[in-house]
This record gives C-alpha cells, structure tokens and sequence, in this order.
C-alpha cells in the first residue's frame, strides 16, 4: 500500500513499473530533467509538478501493471508484423557486441544520433518495436517514447532471446560477461 | 553563473563536436554509475608526429546529461595532440575550463569525461561516491546499449567459474 508519505524508493520497491506509469501520463522520471529522488515523497513530488493530485497518482501507479502489459508485444504478433507487410520501427537498445551476434532482420541499432532522429522525424502512428535481450530495458524504452507520442510503440516480450526460442533458432542465444 | 553556464551548456549541445562511434580507433573507454545513471564512452586514435604518439582524434557518446556532452565535446578537442601522458594529467575541471565554474552537482559530469578518457588511455578511474540520484527511463536503456566491455557468451559454451 502505498499513500502520500511514501518516498519514491519504497514507491519503486512495491511497484517495479512505477517509473514507466508515472513518465506515461505525468512526464516525470524520464529523463535528468524530470527525474525524481528517491528520498522525496509522493506528495513532495506531486507537490512540485503543478500540483498534482497525490490520490489520481497513487492510483494510476496501483493499475500500472495492467498498463505495462499494453506496451508489449509477442515475438508471434511481431513475426506476423513483419510478414504482413505494413510500415514498422524495430529498435535494437542492446551493445554493439550484442548486435554483432545477431539482430532481427529490418532493426537499427539505437545510438545518441539515432535517438535525435527518432524523435525529430520517425512517424508517431506506426508500429515500433523496441526489443532488447530478455525484455527489461525494451518496456522503459518503450514507455519513454510512448511519453513521447509514439503511439503504437510497443516492447519485444521477452527480448531477442523469446524471439530466438519462438520464432528464429538462428538468432543465437546468449548470456553477458561484464 | 547559473544562466550563463546553461547558456555555454546549450550552445556546446547545439553543435557538439566529436559526436559519435570511431571505426578503427585505437583505443575505447567507458565510464558511468548505475547509481547515478550517466555514462559517457569515448573513442581515441593516434598518430605519429615529430617522433611522438600523440592523440589525432577523439570522439564520444554521452547517454543521460546534457552537462557531460558539452565537456565531452570541448575535451576531445582540447586533447588532441597530446601524448596520453599530457593527457592523463588534465583534470576533469581542466577538461571543462572553457564552461567557467560549474556548480557541485555538475562537477560529477567533468569527472564522467575524465573516467571515459582514462578508461580509453589504459589507467584506473577514480572512484566516485555512489550517488542518490533513482535514474530515469531514457538514462535505464541507454545504458544497456552504451554498457561498455561486455562479452557475449554463446549459451552453449561452457560457464566459467
């Protein structure tokens, strides 16, 4: 449960998807300029940005999971995307070592001067599939461009490595090595 | 000062030099904290001239901080026709003169530039205190693209221990 009082680290702990839910509809928490501490509370933070209604925040936050599984799409929905077709985005948000070992066919890999054309020129109304390796890092890059405008912007479920299972053995699985 | 650094930052952003990937470089480095969620990697080549290795060119990327793109962008200037050695001795707070004093809380982001070089030129990074900062969605996946030395390890090669 969580209320007013609760600071933004314990807001996170109990809702992992928090940060994606509160970029999505408030633009907060998405980049330096809009981030929050995580000492401050709701309240402060709702607070500082207009005036907020603490209470419709809380809410939003507690449906977010329902609203994190929207940003997804299965490798199968993504395959029969790309047979059928219609314009589509993929973004690859994984290393340049990782990319090297395979990328889906049609991806660009994401970097700073990527990022400045994606959000000065790629259309908002087409489907974009961001994916990375098991599908964490996709639904906050998902949910950044969802901020954004992007409106069919979706997150690889599961990552290249669901896609490597269920679609396209070729694509090798792998694990990372710091 | 406030205003007239933002304005230095704004106008280094708007036509940041060095921006972006080298192919061929000779040398890469990365810094950055996943408590403080910014990241800088830089890509150096040298040259040979007058008898001396000296830096030919820099470039960098920044994920996260508008701050660490303007200091990235005077330093891989600044540096270039350097050994590593006179580059080694440049501090972060030299790298970023030309922006004039910057505020504590943007010193981190001299000190990001300053690990990124030292990474790319072979010596340890100086340790920066974790900071409190929760990071945010842009600075949370672009990380995982700019993460620096990693080995990808085909699942059926035998696990190290």
């Amino acid at each position: 449960m969580i209320s007013p009082a609760t600071t933004m680290r314990e807001v996170l702990e109990a809702f992992p998807g928090a940060r994606r839910a509160l970029f999505r509809r408030y633009h907060l928490g998405g980049c330096s300029s809009c981030a929050f501490q995580p000492t401050e509370t709701l309240e402060q933070l709702c607070q500082r940005n207009n005036s907020l209604n603490v209470q419709e925040v809380i809410e939003h936050i507690q449906t977010s999971e329902a609203e994190d599984q929207k940003l997804q799409i299965s490798p199968a929905d993504l395959s029969a995307a790309m047979k059928n077709g219609k314009p589509l985005k993929l973004l690859d948000i994984r290393t340049r070592e990782e990319w090297d070992s395979g990328h889906l066919d049609g991806a660009v890999l994401f970097s700073q001067e990527l990022m400045n054309e994606i959000l000065g020129s790629w259309p908002r109304d087409v489907l974009f599939v961001v994916y990375d390796h098991t599908g964490s890092s996709s639904m906050d890059a998902a949910a950044y461009f969802m901020g954004h405008g992007f409106e069919q912007i979706r997150a690889l479920k599961g990552g290249i490595d669901a896609w490597s299972q269920q679609i396209d053995s070729k694509i090798p699985r792998y694990r990372l090595e710091m | 000062m406030e205003d007239d650094l933002q304005k230095k930052i704004t106008e280094a952003i708007r036509n940041p030099k060095n921006m972006g990937e080298m192919k061929g470089a000779d040398a890469i480095g990365t810094a950055g904290s996943a408590d403080c969620g910014d990241l800088v990697r830089m890509w150096v080549k040298f040259k040979e001239q007058d008898g001396r290795k000296v830096i030919d060119q820099a470039t960098f990327q920044s994920f996260g901080c508008e701050t660490a793109i303007a200091v990235a962008s005077l330093a891989t200037e600044l540096i270039k026709g350097k050994t590593a050695e006179e580059a080694l001795k440049m501090s972060g707070q030299e790298l970023a003169k030309d922006l004039g004093p910057l505020p504590p809380m943007k010193i981190h982001c001299t000190q990001l530039v300053e690990g990124a070089l030292r990474s790319a030129l072979g010596q340890p990074q100086k340790t920066a205190a974790p900071g409190e900062k929760s990071g945010s969605l842009l600075e949370n996946f672009s990380q995982s693209s700019a993460s620096g030395k990693v080995r990808v390890v085909p699942l059926n090669e035998p696990k190290k221990d």
